[in-house]
């Protein structure tokens, strides 16, 4: 019974590693999507569903036809329609003529995540078996998102051309692959200075520093941003994700007393603006807008996909923020019809206002 | 002199006037409400929300600027859900903020907070918005309790008239009452009867939905919405699904489409979709799969959004409405053969 999942960016490892760890090792890793991916998803999908629908059903169906046949999805119970992706997407691939069973994930609800991974994924595995599987997870979720940083500041800086990237696909290998806990909490310190040693770099101060924020899925996949941590690398800036999945997934961040989570610290930032949670990941991308300058950076990219409806909330305060902090702020929505030309030259021209702006 | 109090005639207006009206008017103040959409209040709408909201909540936006410089404050709760576990659409709680950060020039607005689902919010909360709410009109408690007291029992009254009993519903599938006083009998014998599906502020709002209701009515349709379905049955249907339906108000409209489709007993089912709406994309979706599974009763799904014109959606209509007569002229000489061959047979 081979088990797939949505590709997603630099988490795809992560979930990887959780399914590995509670004993599934018939896994059929997704593949990249790509324009069969997006022209799939989006000739069964409803018309103005959100982006991430239309891709993850491309890459469910592409799968498929590889000959998975267990989908794992994530799911839950909030102000967003991420919690009814599988069952519509279920309805499509079965009158598509599929045969296959959704496992779905709720991240919102520890307990009943963790039942699922016990029994429908882990074959009844034991419950420490379970807790030990998600709590490896969100510690390698750490060290994935420290890759993507530390690529996303590498490519600007490296010298020889390519190389930054090469680098990161090892250690996301390294990541995967290790697997004593001691071990992977020694990587903390072994990632930064694996890029320091392997590559060459070019000094360079006062560099540019742009926070990206806004949909998960949009700010992780590339399919679906078109690259556009590369795009700014290119123009010489420096980028950093401020969302992450660890803000559910990370339980040692939400317990530990002395550590004070960004997350948190977004939401009371948020709080001027808006109040109440309203799904997706609105008050921490408007939290982490009005932080923006607390934080060093330059700018802010806010990325959202076409309907999203959380993101639009967080689009519509953008205007005054940027205005009160004198900010520059770059609100791009995306979905599969998204052109190449236009959007590099918005970046384009957001990349100059920048640069003058230092 | 009293104070007004404005209240945008949009979204969840729809629902909760009486609650919200009664309340504000036992407390002493103005209500001043905005007019049925019209022309002007869309292009308000349309000229100042943001691009790619959905339509209702851009005249949502229309509405409120109506009201801009005609009141003291405006009411635009913040509501979650008001429900154990199910929740509203996220628009609903960051509306009032919002709003207030578009347009800083608004009045005061009063937005409390409600959300049964996620913070368990419960008859306490009610009691402290009440009050904090009230206080603001008047300084005598009473006067707010017995305003709280009043309004909710009008809300509950007004609800439960608007709800057929199962019985009754039952009833009209057979033909045997009709729910719409329906002057302009044409010449049909027994009227059509169709359910009309969607949000109660598109369907009851006659320039969103370009006059759909009104244009039925006066063909002699007879239509049902979701709001007067017996809220058992629409809990019965959802007990089928294999995943929680957790959009509270999505569940009236999938839970009517689904029992229409399944019992077959009325002529067809017409939904109104807005576009680019988060749960219209997805129930949209369900119901058009789950009719094809079940293809008795016709399923007309019909996109809506500023652009709509009355021409374009009567022509569609038109077609639909042949269709189900066709469809039902073909049923009835299948029968009256199959009585035929029955006599016959003897
Ligand atoms: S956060 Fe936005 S894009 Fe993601 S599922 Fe929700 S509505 Fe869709
Ligand atoms: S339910 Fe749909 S139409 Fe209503 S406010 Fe939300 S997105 Fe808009």
């Amino acid at each position: 019974m081979p088990f797939t999942f949505p590709h997603f960016g630099s988490l795809t490892h992560v979930f990887e590693v959780v399914m590995r760890e509670v004993g599934k090792n018939d896994l059929l890793l997704p593949k990249k999507p790509n324009r069969r991916t997006a022209e799939l998803g989006a000739r069964y999908s409803p018309e103005f569903i959100c982006t991430p629908f239309k891709l993850t059903l491309g890459t469910y169906i592409e799968m498929l036809e590889e000959g998975a046949d267990e989908l794992g999805s994530g799911s839950c119970h909030s102000w967003c329609r991420f919690g009814y992706y599988w069952p519509v997407q279920k309805l499509i691939l079965e009158d598509l003529g599929y045969d296959f069973k959704f496992i779905c994930l709720d991240y919102l609800r520890p307990y009943i995540l963790l039942r699922t991974l016990q029994k429908e994924i882990g074959n009844g595995c034991s419950l420490q078996r379970a807790i030990r599987a998600v709590r490896i997870g969100w510690i390698k979720n750490r060290l994935t998102d420290l890759v993507d940083d530390l690529l996303y500041k590498y490519r600007v800086i490296e010298t020889e051309k390519g190389l930054s990237e090469k680098m990161a696909e090892t250690a996301f290998k390294i990541i995967v692959e290790t697997k004593r806990l001691r071990d992977i909490k020694k990587l903390r310190k072994q990632l930064p200075e694996f890029f320091k040693k392997n590559i060459d770099v070019q000094k360079r101060d006062n560099l540019i520093k742009v926070g990206i924020c806004g949909e998960l899925y949009v700010v992780y996949e590339a399919a679906l941003n078109l690259d556009i941590h590369k795009k700014l690398n290119e123009l010489g800036i420096v980028v950093k994700n401020t969302v992450s999945l660890r803000s559910y997934l990370d339980m040692g961040l939400k317990l530990n007393p002395f550590v004070k989570s960004p997350y948190k610290t977004a939401i009371k930032a948020a709080k001027p603006y808006i109040e109440n949670k309203c799904g997706g990941e609105t008050l921490e991308n408007v939290g982490d807008i009005v932080l923006c300058k607390k934080h060093g950076r330059d700018g802010m990219v806010h990325l959202y996909p076409f309907t999203c409806m959380p993101e639009i909330i967080t689009r519509s305060f953008i205007p005054q923020i940027s205005q009160e902090y004198n900010l520059p702020v770059l609100s791009l929505v995306l979905d599969e019809h998204t052109g190449e030309a236009g959007f590099s030259t918005r970046i384009e021209a957001f990349a100059d206002m920048l640069i003058r702006r230092k | 002199m009293k104070k007004r109090v404005g209240f945008p005639n949009a979204l969840l207006f729809y629902k909760f006037s009486i609650l919200w009206t009664t309340f504000f008017q036992e407390l002493g103040a103005e209500i001043v409400i905005s007019p049925k959409t019209n022309k002007i209040i869309k292009d308000l709408g349309v000229k100042f929300a943001p691009d790619e909201d959905c339509y209702s909540t851009k005249l949502y936006f229309g509405h409120t600027l109506y009201l801009k410089d005609k009141v003291d404050f405006l009411f635009i709760p913040r509501i979650g859900s008001d429900h154990e576990v199910n929740v509203g659409c996220p628009k609903f709680i960051a509306l009032a903020e919002v709003l207030k950060s578009m347009f800083p020039d608004l009045p005061k607005i009063i937005m409390p907070f409600f959300s049964m689902a996620k913070k368990n919010h419960g008859r306490f909360k009610i009691l402290r918005i009440i009050f904090s709410i009230g206080f603001r009109f008047t300084l005598n408690p009473f006067r707010i309790l017995i305003a709280g007291k009043r309004a909710f029992d009008a809300q509950s009254k007004y609800d439960e008239e608007l709800k057929f009993s199962e019985e009754e519903l039952h009833k009209w599938e057979n033909s045997k009452i009709f729910l719409q006083n329906l002057s302009i009998q044409e010449q049909r014998k027994t009227p059509l009867r169709i359910a009309l599906v969607g949000h109660p502020y598109v369907i009851n709002d006659d320039f969103s939905s370009v006059n759909i209701k009104n244009l039925l009515l006066s063909r002699g349709i007879d239509i049902i919405t979701p709001d007067q379905m017996p809220k058992a049955l629409i809990e019965n249907q959802m007990e089928k699904l294999d995943y929680n339906m957790y959009f509270n108000y999505a569940r009236e409209i999938l839970g009517t489409t689904m029992h229409f489709i399944e019992n077959n007993s009325i002529d067809g089912i017409l939904q109104l979709i807005i576009f680019s709406c988060g749960p219209d994309s997805l129930i949209g979706e369900m119901s058009a799969r789950y009719s094809s599974r079940k293809p008795g009763t016709p399923l007309l799904q019909l996109v809506l959004d500023e652009l709509s014109s009355e021409t374009g959606v009567l022509t569609r209509i038109e077609a639909f409405l042949d269709m189900i007569e066709r469809k039902n002229e073909f049923r009835r000489n299948e029968e009256n053969c199959h009585l035929h061959s029955l006599i016959l047979d003897h």
